[in-house]
This record gives structure tokens, C-alpha cells and sequence, in this order.
């Protein structure tokens, strides 16, 4: 009797269970009866590829993500939002401002804003369901809270449903990304209606007149870049004397701000926002040269605060479990992601390295494999940067810069966009390929890309890189004709030989 | 009917690039470094790192395990699997509704 009551309940529970699924309230937790091998916490970009990675890899997975959607910032407010605004605000600028000298009159061009952020809306929404799908496909446990170390092998998740539940596991990833960097002092308070982070700068309603962005780098112009060409003054103010931040080399930095200049955007360098003020529905801030100087006053409609981001661990509880964070708050982590706690890795923005989602991403498989067999793969050296402005700018390994200050001897081959029958026929010739090669091997070390879809080329470089290839074996490889990419091969034959075309 | 004309030029063109093939590693894990990007500061203090992860322990740290019986497991799971994996038969559903409706589902 007793056998036959617990089958009945084990049945009623079952019934409940599909219930739960059909109802769409799909949520994986660890029963009682086995913990996970794996539970990610963190559902962006590193988090979702690790989880993914391992449930592949035969480990029993869950990822714990508090937002309420997959992606991270990166998919959510960060790289694929502002993907789709540059994308359609340079269709806008180029409907306005191109297609006179290509022959094609247009009237009546104007901007629909409401429905732009509402298509940049819709690929977001689109992407995090397809994680979601993807989670389901793997057999991923997707938990829907904010998780809070126990101990080192057990997590309590403050659900998002409400109500609190406590995961097990033997291995965890810490996956939890970053956030903006407040301004130094709390002198600029972000409100993300007039001073604004990268976020608000997604969201804004109308088209600000006059926009200061606070920071050269890639986030700041590439919404710089997108507010501008829908008709706002954009000012650029930047502490450093350059703009694109760590890693871009000196050349294509100077090349890259003077092309920007040419479309409007101004640049105010070495100079040191001091603080901020909102009167009158505007916004003065206060500045000053970078090593002191005349104090002067800038206007600005909305003011994007983009001066880098720190890592996020805020309510882990890392305390707890004895974690250990270096002086920037990172995670501290060995080479296969472990933390100074045993079965807790690591990986992404909120440890090492530079904050790129597809750094995350080698990173989060790495970190599973390291799991599952002991070993894995990251190549730090061939980690690409793009900046999706028009024209783009792309990198990959070292700088000029970087290879002088090793005393490495190196040969340069330079092609320029101006040369590319492509590039000619597009109306669109900006920028130049510029490839590093040692001179003693001709092993390419470094490639810099400024001009039209520098982001997909760079690719070529980063595989010339993994791969140790030197500047002959790219230049001895057949291009198709006539495609942007044979700029890449020219720049090959001129680091190791002549160009033909140039 | 040369497929190239590699045997023309002034000189064989050795390729740097090496084909890596099937990814093949040792049969044990590898031994941890410093992280590549850690600072340098960090690097030279790997050790320290490293004596802090012997150190650690996967048991839960606010409720230390005091038992060092070697019978005892401080997480089911690391017990052998018959005990919390029991190799049972599991019971289909129709076997189920058959033992609830009194085997008239059967029929």
C-alpha cells in the first residue's frame, strides 16, 4: 500500500511538472537527488557560451541570470542594441547626405526615432528568446535570480518568481560581467534621462542638440557616432591625447579622429571633465585641461557619462567563500579560471583581460573544457578590438608602439582603401590595412584596420595570428577580385615585398 | 600541368603557418600558471595564489565539516553513486495509471 501511495505522488508531481512546462514557467533547479556538475552564474556572453559548452560537453548545467533575459549587457544594452542603431542611423545619414552623388534623389527623408529604437527592440528581444531556445536544446537549466554564495558548492537564488531556492553544485563558473563606471568622486550623478550611460544613451526619446560624451573610447564614439548622424552636435571630451581607447595603435588613432572630425564630431582632447550641473533643462559641465588650466563651461542637451566599465559582483557573497579580488575588484584568477577557491572559476569582464564579449566567450568554452579534460585554449595575443563606427577600426595583437617599447624589429606593410578597386567603386576609400610583421620571421604580429568593414576583415588577421602565419603566406593567398579584402593581401605583399597596386 | 607555379619562382616559398590538425593533449591536466593578463604584480606572487587554492576547501566554509571519518562524505555526491543513484527500475507512466485506475487503463 505504502509503495502504491508513493508512486501515486511521484505521478502527481510528474503531472505538476509537465503543467509547470506547458504553462511556460520553465524553470530547472537541482533536485534533491543530484546536484549539477556545472552552474554558471551569469547568463551573458561568457556566462550562456560556457553553459551551453558544457551541458555539449555531457556536464548536468544551469545558469543563474538575474536580469530576466539571457545576452547580458552585451546583447540587452550594450553591443547588439547600439549595433542596430548604428546600423540604421548611418542608413538615415546616408539617405540624407550619400545618395545625391550616387545618382539616387531621395525627398522627404526624415527620422522616425519611435520606430528605429523599436527595431533595435526587436533584434534584442529576438536574440536573448533565441539564448532561451538555445538553453532548451542543450538541456540547460536556465534559473531565473540572483544567486548568493553559500558555500563553495552551493548557491542560494533569490528568485525572480519570488520566493528563495538553494542550487548544488560541484563546479561553478562566476560569469557576472560589469558595469558602468560611475564618475570618479560622485561628481556626476548618471539620472539616464539628461546625463546618461551607455544604456540610457540607447533609449533616448528625441535627438538631443548638443551631446557631450564624456570619453574617447569605443562606447563613447560609437554612440557619438549615432546621435551625431541623426543630427545632434556632438563634443567628444577625452582625459587621454588620444581617442579609441587601450590597444588602438597611434596611426590609426590620429587617421581615425581626423575622419571623424570630417563628419562633425568634435573633439576636445587632454582635457578633464570636473564636474556637471543641470539648470534650465541643460546641462553645464566643467572642465579643464588634463594638467591643469583654464577652468571653461560646456552646454550639452544630454551628457554621456562612457569612461569605462568595473567589474560586477555585487550580492555574490563572495566573502563567504573567501574569493579572492585584486585592487580593481576583479576576480583573481589563474590561467585555466580557476579562483583561489576551489571548484569556483572565473571568466569574462569581471576578472582579466580586456571587457569584450568574444573574449568572454573563448574564455567561458576554455573554462568547461578545463573541466571536463584539463585542458583548454585562449590566445590572448589574438583577442580582436572593433570600433563599429563608420568607417570601422579594427585591430588585432600589437601596436607600433607595443613592439618598439619590446625592442622587437618589425617590418610594416600599409595599403590604403584609396587603392582598392572595391573600396573605389563603393564611393567608399577611407582608411588604410596596415600589418606588422618580426622582421627577422615575417611572422605577422600585429594588423591594424581602419576603414569600410575593418570588423569582418580583421578575422583574416586574427586566424593569421592563431595560426603564426607570416606576411608572405597571406600575400601568396589568392583574394577574390574585386572585394575590400584584397587590401588585407596588398598590405601583406608590402610587409614582406612591393604591393602591385600601390 | 604544374597545379602552381611554385617550381618558377626565384625561390620554394616555405609557409609559416603550420597545420595544427586534431588537437591532441596530454592524457593528465595541466599544470596552472599565472593568468596571462593578471598584473605583474599578481604574476610574481603566483604562489601565494596558488597555496590559497590548496588551501581552500570544496566544502561550504560557514558550516565547516568536523567529521574525518573516511565512511563520511561532506557532499552526498561524493559518496559512492549506489547510494544516491540507485540502479531501480524506473516505473513507465502507463505502468502508473495502471496501478492507480486498479488496471482498468490496461483495458
Amino acid at each position: 500500500m505504502l509503495t502504491v501511495q508513493r508512486i501515486a505522488q511521484k505521478s502527481a508531481g510528474r503531472r505538476l511538472r509537465q503543467q509547470a512546462l506547458q504553462l511556460g514557467s520553465w524553470r530547472g533547479l537541482a533536485t534533491a537527488s543530484e546536484p549539477y556538475d556545472v552552474v554558471v552564474i551569469g547568463g551573458g556572453p561568457g556566462g550562456y557560451v560556457a553553459a551551453i559548452k558544457a551541458a555539449q560537453l555531457g556536464l548536468k548545467t544551469a545558469c543563474v541570470e538575474k536580469r530576466g533575459s539571457l545576452g547580458g549587457t552585451c546583447l540587452n544594452v550594450g553591443c547588439i542594441p547600439s549595433k542596430a542603431m548604428l546600423n540604421n542611423s548611418h542608413l538615415y545619414h546616408q539617405a540624407q547626405h550619400d545618395f545625391k552623388r550616387r545618382g539616387i534623389d531621395v525627398s522627404g527623408v526624415s527620422l522616425n526615432l519611435e520606430t528605429m529604437l523599436g527595431a533595435k527592440d526587436t533584434a534584442v528581444a529576438g536574440l536573448t528568446k533565441g539564448i532561451e531556445f538555445l538553453f532548451k536544446q542543450n538541456k540547460v537549466d536556465y534559473i531565473k535570480g540572483a544567486a548568493s554564495f553559500t558555500s563553495p558548492t552551493s548557491i542560494s537564488v533569490d528568485l525572480l518568481d519570488g520566493g528563495k531556492t538553494e542550487v548544488q553544485t560541484k563546479n561553478f563558473v562566476i560569469a557576472t560581467g560589469s558595469e558602468v563606471t560611475p564618475f570618479p568622486g560622485g561628481a556626476i550623478e548618471i539620472d539616464e534621462k539628461q546625463i546618461v550611460s551607455s544604456t540610457g544613451a540607447l533609449e533616448l526619446q528625441k535627438v538631443p542638440e548638443k551631446l557631450v560624451v564624456i570619453g574617447g573610447g569605443i562606447i563613447g564614439l560609437e554612440m557619438g557616432s549615432v546621435w551625431s548622424r541623426l543630427g545632434s552636435e556632438v563634443t567628444v571630451v577625452e582625459f587621454l591625447g588620444g581617442i579609441g581607447g587601450a590597444g588602438i595603435d597611434e596611426e590609426v588613432a590620429k587617421g581615425f579622429q581626423r575622419l571623424l572630425t570630417k563628419q562633425g564630431i568634435k573633439f576636445k582632447l587632454n582635457t578633464k571633465v570636473l564636474s556637471a550641473e543641470k539648470k534650465d533643462g541643460k546641462v553645464f559641465l566643467k572642465a579643464e585641461a588634463a594638467k591643469g588650466g583654464k577652468e571653461e563651461t560646456l552646454e550639452a542637451d544630454v551628457v554621456l557619462v562612457a569612461i569605462g566599465r568595473r567589474p560586477y559582483v555585487q550580492g555574490l557573497n563572495l566573502e563567504a567563500v573567501g574569493v579572492e579580488l585584486d585592487n580593481k575588484g576583479r576576480i583573481v584568477i589563474d590561467d585555466q579560471f580557476n579562483t583561489s577557491v576551489k571548484n569556483i572559476k572565473c571568466i569574462g569582464d569581471v576578472t582579466f583581460g580586456p571587457m569584450l564579449a568574444h573574449k568572454a566567450e573563448e574564455e567561458g568554452i576554455a573554462a568547461v573544457e578545463f573541466l571536463k579534460s584539463g585542458h583548454g585554449h585562449v590566445n590572448y595575443n589574438a583577442i580582436p578590438s572593433v570600433v563599429y563606427t563608420h568607417p570601422e577600426v579594427a585591430w588585432v595583437g600589437k601596436t607600433e608602439q607595443e613592439l618598439k617599447a619590446a625592442g622587437v624589429q618589425y617590418n610594416i606593410g600599409k595599403f590604403n582603401f584609396s587603392a582598392n578597386s572595391r573600396a573605389k567603386t563603393n564611393m567608399d576609400a577611407d582608411g588604410f590595412v596596415k600589418i606588422l610583421a618580426e622582421k627577422e620571421t615575417d611572422r605577422i604580429v600585429g594588423v591594424h584596420i581602419i576603414g569600410p568593414n575593418a570588423g569582418e576583415m580583421i578575422s583574416e588577421g586574427v586566424l593569421a595570428v592563431e595560426y603564426g602565419a607570416s606576411s608572405e603566406d597571406i600575400a601568396r593567398t589568392s583574394h577574390a577580385h574585386p572585394t575590400l579584402s584584397e587590401a588585407f593581401k596588398e598590405a601583406a605583399m608590402a610587409a614582406h615585398s612591393k604591393p602591385i597596386h600601390m | 600541368m604544374h597545379p602552381s607555379v611554385r617550381v618558377f619562382s626565384a625561390r620554394v616559398h616555405q609557409p609559416l603557418i603550420k597545420f595544427v590538425g586534431k588537437r591532441a593533449y596530454p592524457s593528465g591536466p595541466a599544470a596552472p600558471h599565472a593568468h596571462p593578463a593578471a598584473p605583474a604584480e599578481l604574476k610574481q606572487k603566483f604562489s601565494d595564489f596558488v597555496r590559497k587554492f590548496e588551501a581552500s576547501t570544496s566544502s561550504p566554509t560557514t558550516k565547516p565539516v568536523k567529521t574525518a571519518d573516511k565512511d563520511a562524505f561532506p557532499e552526498f555526491w561524493q559518496a559512492p553513486e549506489r547510494f544516491w543513484r540507485p540502479r531501480t527500475r524506473t516505473i513507465e507512466d502507463f505502468e502508473i495509471d495502471a496501478i492507480e485506475s486498479g488496471g482498468a487503463s490496461l483495458h
